[in-house]
Formats: C-alpha cells, structure tokens, sequence
C-alpha cells in the first residue's frame, strides 16, 4: 500500500492542521510541496485534483481528498481508538457541536486576527488592518469558551477530540502577535490552549510540515 | 418520551437548517420562537443552554445541542434510514468534503452578504458597498465551481442527496431572493440550477416557506 500523499504548502494554516492530525494519530506521509506563492495550485494539472484551487488534498493510494477537516476526520475514523471522534450517540454530537463552534465561532475572526501575524512572521504580506476589530469578536467568543471550558476539559468533553485540535493553527497563528488566548481572566482557555501548543504533534511543524515516515 | 423541542426565530437561516433535517428525517418537533428583537437570547437562562447567544438550539427530551448543523448531523445519525450520511468509509469521506466545502467555500462568503442585510433591516444601518461587491464575487467564483463538480455528480457529495446539499439551502434561497437573483439560477451555471432547483421543490423546504413551524405529525 502506498503511502499517504499530502499535496500541499509546508506552511499555510490547513497543512498545518492535517500535519497534526496525522502526527497525533502517527500516519506515516509524504509532503508534496506545492508552490503556493508562484500559483502552482491554480494549474489545471492542479484544479483536476482540487477544483476550488486551494491546499491541502491528500491521495491515499489512490483515493482523492480535500478540505483539510475532511482529511482529518477521514483518517481519524480509519484509528477508531484514538478517542479522536467519538461514537456514543450523545458523545458524538456534542463533538459535532464542537466542531462546528470552531468553524462558526472561532475561525472567521481568529483566522483573520491569526493570519496577518503569520503572513508577517512568514514575510509573505505585512498587513495587519483587520487584526483588531478581528481580535475584538474573537474576545467576546472566548468568554463563552471559558463558561464551556470551565467545565468540562475539552471542548466537546472531558477527553481530546478533533474538534480541540482543529483549533491549532489559527490559535496559535492569533498568540504571535496576540495574548488573546492566554488571559489570566480566562484561565479555563489559557489552560486549555497550552496543553494544545505543547503537544508534540503540534511542535512537530513549527518550521513547517514534512514527509513524516517514522514516529 | 417528550417532543423534541426547537428554539429559534421562524426566518432564520440556521434555524431554517434544522426544520429541513428535522422534516427530511420525520422528526415530529414542537417550535419555540426566541424573541430576536428583545435579545431573548442573550438572557442568562438561554446563555446556560446556549453561551454563544446564538439561535438555534435543541432540546431532546433534556439533551441541548446546539449549531444548526450538529443538530442536523444528529438528527440523521439517530434516524440512518433518513440516509443523509452515507456510512461506506469512503462515501462518508466525500460527504465531509462536501460537508466542509459547503461552510468553507459558501457560507464563508455569503456570510457577510447576509449579516449586511440584517444590519440595514434591523438596525438601518449601512454597509460599504465595495467589500460586499468583492465577496458577492468571490461567493460567484466558488459556484463557477460548484458548476464543475455538479456537471459530473448529481449531489455536492455524489450521486445521493446528502445533509452537505441541504445545509446549502436556507442561504442558498436567501440570498437568490434579496441579495442577488440569478446567483443560483443563473442559465450560465446550469448545473447550479439544476441542484438548486431540485433542492427546493424537496417537500422539506416547502413545508417550511413561510417560516419554520412546528410538527406533530407527517
């Protein structure tokens, strides 16, 4: 069987995101590097695999994946005992319910707050007009983290599922330039926020994603 | 074993979402309306059930959930013969792509256009033309692809109708109504049409045209 192929930038967010995942679930893969910069994933040769024209996709001998939750929650049900997605009817929904918090309540404004400072750190843009008014929502969605997180350990309960980390990227993305997550008068949120930025899956792609083949 | 109950407002889109589910799977539900206009919904009662202050929920005889589309996810999984989530691994993978495109690649760009609208209807406030021109154009761009995709499958997820196409529909219809006609019906994405059409004429988006109701019996 071959291995796991991720076309895609070693640094954008999405990578980013999948890279943990398959390290949290220790799925051996090949990165692909696509050169976002000079538009390699607008090619027709690309837009056949991923017609929106946006990275990551994943070929898993063979079979053709993209939207970087998708893959995520792709290979997670493959490692059912990983805890990661949740089958108890009632467990489960509340881990759809945190998935979709994350996508609904907190990507829009730290995705905008988040990517400006990455863009910066990467030196592809300097431009960080919208972080404000974008930390400003994403403020006001962290309280309501902290009254979920208060408690329970996790966002969909009291163990770590894809919904947690789905959060990564932008999280950390927001804290380069932002102490947004770590306030001391949300210490729920601090709290859980670190444990997340310390697991080695993360670690693991700090300079940016990488063929992975041994754990 | 109680009805279960929805809380949300009649026109709203996310609460639109789960009546189609809930009508899709057979769900006899009971509707509870939340005063938007009084902020019902940021009182300290409906911030325990739901802390983002946000329209819908559900109570299941005692289980609360919220999100539009937990909820919808819930519903089918607890009626599989609804068949809204396909269960061979990697049909289900293609309804999470699908499922994933429908947030990332419509909604991300529809929102704005919609929370526009509201700001002019309920607050009169005004919004600066150019940015919604530019995200109206983004919204037509990613249809430009829907195009493509529905030109080789019946469904956003594949052949079978899935929760991916009816989570589309209440912004879909929402914003081919009062923002801009012929985003969805437009004879230059005909496929878009097609879908979009079908879609509508599906007696859980007509049960509900007027406003989400409750129902005790189908």
């Amino acid at each position: 069987m071959a291995i796991l192929k991720l076309y895609s930038s070693s640094v954008t967010a999405c990578t980013r995101r999948t890279a943990t995942v398959l390290h949290e679930l220790k799925i051996p893969f090949e990165l692909i590097e696509v050169d976002v910069l000079s538009g390699a994933h607008k090619t027709p040769e690309f837009l056949k695999f991923q017609p929106f024209g946006q990275v990551p996709y994943i070929d898993d001998d063979g079979f053709i994946l993209y939207e970087s939750r998708a893959i995520c929650r792709y290979v997670a049900a493959k490692h059912p005992r990983s805890g990661l997605i949740p089958t108890d009817p009632k467990a489960n929904a509340l881990f759809e319910q945190a998935t979709s918090i994350e996508l609904t309540n907190f990507e829009p404004s730290a995705g905008k707050a988040g990517l400006p400072f990455y863009l910066k750190k990467l030196g592809w843009r300097d431009d960080l007009t919208d972080v404000p008014a974008n930390l400003e929502i994403l403020d006001k969605k962290l309280d309501a983290y902290e009254a979920i997180l208060s408690k329970q350990r996790y966002l969909a309960g009291d163990t770590l599922t894809l919904a947690d980390l789905f959060h990564l990227p932008y999280a950390g993305f927001v804290s380069l330039g932002s102490d947004i997550m770590t306030r001391p008068n949300r210490p729920n949120v601090a709290r859980w926020y670190n444990e997340l930025v310390s697991r080695p899956a993360w670690l693991a792609y700090q300079d940016g994603v990488k063929t992975t083949t041994e754990y | 074993m109680a009805i279960l109950k929805l809380y949300g407002w009649p026109e709203s889109t996310a609460t639109w979402r789960v009546a189609i589910v809930l009508h899709e799977a057979k769900v006899p539900f009971e509707f509870v309306n939340v005063n938007i206009l009084n902020a019902d919904y940021k009182t300290p009662e409906y911030l325990e059930k739901q802390p983002f202050g946000q329209i819908p929920y559900i109570d299941d005889d005692g289980f609360i959930l919220f999100e539009s589309r937990a909820i919808g996810r819930y519903i089918a999984a607890e009626h599989p013969e609804s068949k809204l989530i396909p269960t061979d691994p990697k049909k289900h993978a293609l309804f999470e792509q699908a499922a994933s495109i429908e947030f990332a690649n419509f909604d991300f760009n529809a929102d704005p256009l919609i929370k526009a609208l509201a700001r002019k209807r309920f607050l009169g406030q005004d919004s600066d033309q150019a940015p919604l021109d530019a995200k109206m154009e983004t919204l037509e761009g990613r249809l430009d692809v829907y195009e493509k995709i529905l030109a080789k499958q019946r469904y956003i997820a594949g052949d079978e109708i899935t929760l991916a196409d009816l989570f589309h529909l209440p912004r879909a219809q929402f914003i081919e109504t009062y923002i801009k006609s012929g985003v969805m019906t437009s004879s230059s994405r005909p496929h878009v049409a097609r879908w979009y059409d079908e879609l509508l004429s599906r007696p859980s988006w007509k049960a509900f045209e007027g406003g989400v109701k409750g129902i005790l019996e189908y």
